[in-house]
């Protein structure tokens, strides 16, 4: 076969296949018509072999280029990323998370110790040197923090403040998962950005923790039955998101057997559905923080709901997802 | 799959699909990625505006209004930060408004298309490749990677590829601005060989990079024996304005054998007119300036010749102490 009989032959299948993805791109995936795909498998495949025959014979670049974006756009008609279902997404909360994070339990320990210990100390520093607190924190934040829960400022039921609960939701499902997801991505650069993250929240929220503890009551109970209830999803949530940096950056400085990109690869997609996950945790502690938090009830109530909540969440961690064990 | 390519120096990269056929990526550059990337700015910004105006209509219930409107306004703005675009990537089978415009498109880089997961960590990755100011690490990443990889590219495999495509018909861009022949001007014959359509296309390939003085030379034995085939005569100079006669004298056979490559070669997928086509032409012109500025000596005198010789035995004494 020469090249005039060839593209002769040829040139009504490649004419239609393009008449028909063009067509077939106009239109809905749902509404294309069987024998359209029908057709355009045919059409496709056949002009697969027709690039191979004119890569082959070295037909010219031109006819050579032009098959080649057929075959790129039928490849694009042809070839789509499998749909997505709620039930999958499900699933990955359900299960699927808690079991990746059991499985990568050493990232979470580390990110726990690096966002606890500066959490711990510098508690111990807001309640016990209050001078060194506010050289690391600044005076004014503090006192500012401090005398907003010596108000029963979010406790109260006036309108104004009920009202402000949906901007605060709103603000705390920007602010924390910002956070959140910031720490995760900031883990392909080696993991130092994680390691800031955590470090530097840990520390801001220790100083205040403990500069509220030196206050006393009615200040310190204020704040301690606002934050218990979704302090256990949104604390827990940071951290997780932070292992989930440390898993990045533990395929970038780590590589093992692997090549450092495919090592990047390995650990890519688990390390991202680790801070998924806590973007999820961060979404219920938003909703926690914005509308049960501030309830004017008594604290008592909160304290006992918010121990409900840390072991729903720590059970929900350890167990969720397990296999019954074999008999 | 991936380990396939040419070593080239260029932006192609060949990806072997599940048919089992060789096809070519073209890689986008940071620049075409940065005017992708500043539409899309734009465009959240849009977004939010429009979003935020009509919020604004809750100023009517007073604090309340207002405060719910601020607690929808904070979450879209989180939205346009995080998952702009990847939920974009992922519905628009891997383009957002900024990459269709910019004719730029995401897939992975095994040629097939971009799923969910894939598409929301190059996106969240953004936040480690804009460091430490206008996309450096990115940069970085892009420079020392074949596909042009940015940070997130690399860890979620994808690549971003150019689509427009740079040639729309056989002919291109070449024959924008010639004259096709007509009917009356050819007296003997009014056809021309396929094999010899593609034997001009090719003295026009971009990749081969001869001077118009060397590529009038090579044309010269194919011209003489298409003038002849066709029974073709030069117009006689015009009496009146003689100059112009001289003028088109210097590159006459280039010109005659791209009027024939416009008359007879027509696409094989149907020369439909593209919106692209203008582009097109400008591109092609491009590369022909290119070709004009680089010497290399390549003998296609022997192809040209032997394709002369093919059909016009009367050629054969020309071409015969060429061969």
């Amino acid at each position: 076969m020469n090249r005039e009989r060839f593209i002769q032959d040829r040139r009504n299948d490649w004419q239609q296949f393009e008449l028909l993805v063009s067509r077939l791109k106009s239109t809905r995936q749902s509404k294309w018509g069987n024998r359209d795909v029908a057709t355009l498998s045919k059409l496709y495949r056949s002009i697969c072999y027709d690039l191979s025959l004119v890569q082959s014979r070295e037909w010219g670049a031109r006819l050579e280029q032009y098959l080649n974006d057929l075959v790129a756009q039928g490849h694009n008609c042809l070839y789509r990323s499998p749909p997505q279902s709620i039930r999958a997404v499900w699933d990955f909360f359900a299960f699927g998370f808690p079991r990746l994070l059991r499985r990568r339990y050493k990232p979470f320990l580390l990110a726990l110790t690096l966002f606890l210990v500066p959490l711990l100390a510098s508690m111990w520093v807001g309640y016990a040197r209050p001078e060194l607190a506010e050289l690391v924190a600044g005076k004014e934040s503090i006192q500012q923090a401090v005398d907003s829960y010596g108000k029963q400022l979010y406790t109260d039921a006036d309108t104004r403040y009920s009202s402000e609960r949906s901007r605060m939701f709103g603000f705390y499902v920007n602010n924390n998962t910002g956070i959140a997801f910031k720490a995760f991505s900031l883990g392909v650069l080696v993991g130092i950005g994680t390691c800031v993250v955590l470090i530097t929240n840990g520390i801001s929220i220790g100083i205040i923790k403990g500069a509220i503890l030196a206050e006393g009551n009615p200040t310190a109970d204020n704040f301690f039955s606002f934050i218990i209830s979704h302090g256990s999803f949104e604390l827990t949530a940071i951290v997780i998101a932070g292992a989930g940096g440390l898993v990045l950056a533990q395929g970038m400085l780590m590589p093992g057997q692997r090549t450092r990109i495919d090592s990047l690869k390995f650990h890519g997609v688990e390390s991202l559905q680790l801070a998924l996950g806590a973007g999820g945790m961060l979404f219920v502690a938003a909703m926690l923080e914005g509308y049960f938090s501030p309830l004017p009830i008594p604290s008592i109530i909160k304290y006992v709901v918010g121990t409900l909540l840390w072991s729903l969440v720590v059970f929900y961690l350890t167990m969720s997802g397990r296999e019954r064990p074999v008999e | 799959m991936s380990e396939t390519y040419k070593r080239k120096v260029d932006t192609r990269v060949v990806v072997e699909t599940p048919e089992g056929v060789d096809f070519q990526f073209v890689i986008a550059g940071p620049g075409t990625r940065a005017y992708a990337w500043f539409i899309d700015i734009l465009l959240k910004f849009g977004i939010l505006a429009v979003v935020g105006i009509l919020l604004s209509v809750f100023g009517v219930f007073g604090d309340v209004g207002e405060n719910f409107a601020q607690g929808f306004m904070l979450p879209a703005g989180f939205l346009m930060d995080w998952f702009y675009g990847s939920l974009f990537e992922f519905w628009m089978n891997g383009q957002t408004p900024g990459k269709r415009s910019a004719g730029l498109r995401v897939v992975r880089t095994n040629g097939t298309p971009i799923d969910l997961i894939s598409a929301i960590g190059r996106n969240f990755l953004r936040t480690a490749d804009m460091l430490p100011l206008f996309y450096t690490c990115g940069l970085i990443s892009m420079l020392m990677t074949r596909r042009m990889q940015r940070l997130g590219d690399l860890v979620f495999d994808t690549m971003v590829i150019d689509e427009r495509r740079e040639w729309i018909s056989r002919t291109g861009g070449l024959t924008a601005n010639i004259e096709p022949l007509l009917r009356s001007e050819c007296p003997r014959r009014y056809s021309v060989p396929e094999r010899t359509l593609a034997v001009i296309e090719r003295l026009f390939e971009s990749d081969r990079m001869i001077s118009d003085a060397r590529r009038e030379e090579i044309a010269k034995p194919l011209s003489e024996a298409l003038r002849r085939r066709l029974g073709y005569q030069d117009p006689a100079p015009d009496p009146r304005n003689p100059h112009t006669f001289f003028r088109t004298q210097g590159f006459r056979h280039t010109q005659f054998i791209l009027r024939v490559l416009k008359t007879f070669a027509d696409d094989p997928g149907g020369s439909k007119a593209t919106p692209q086509g203008s582009s097109d032409s400008k591109s092609a012109a491009a590369r022909l300036e290119n070709s004009r500025r680089v010497f290399a000596p390549l003998d296609e005198s022997r192809e040209v010749a032997k394709a002369a010789a093919s059909f016009a035995p009367a050629a054969a004494p020309t071409s015969g102490d060429r061969a």
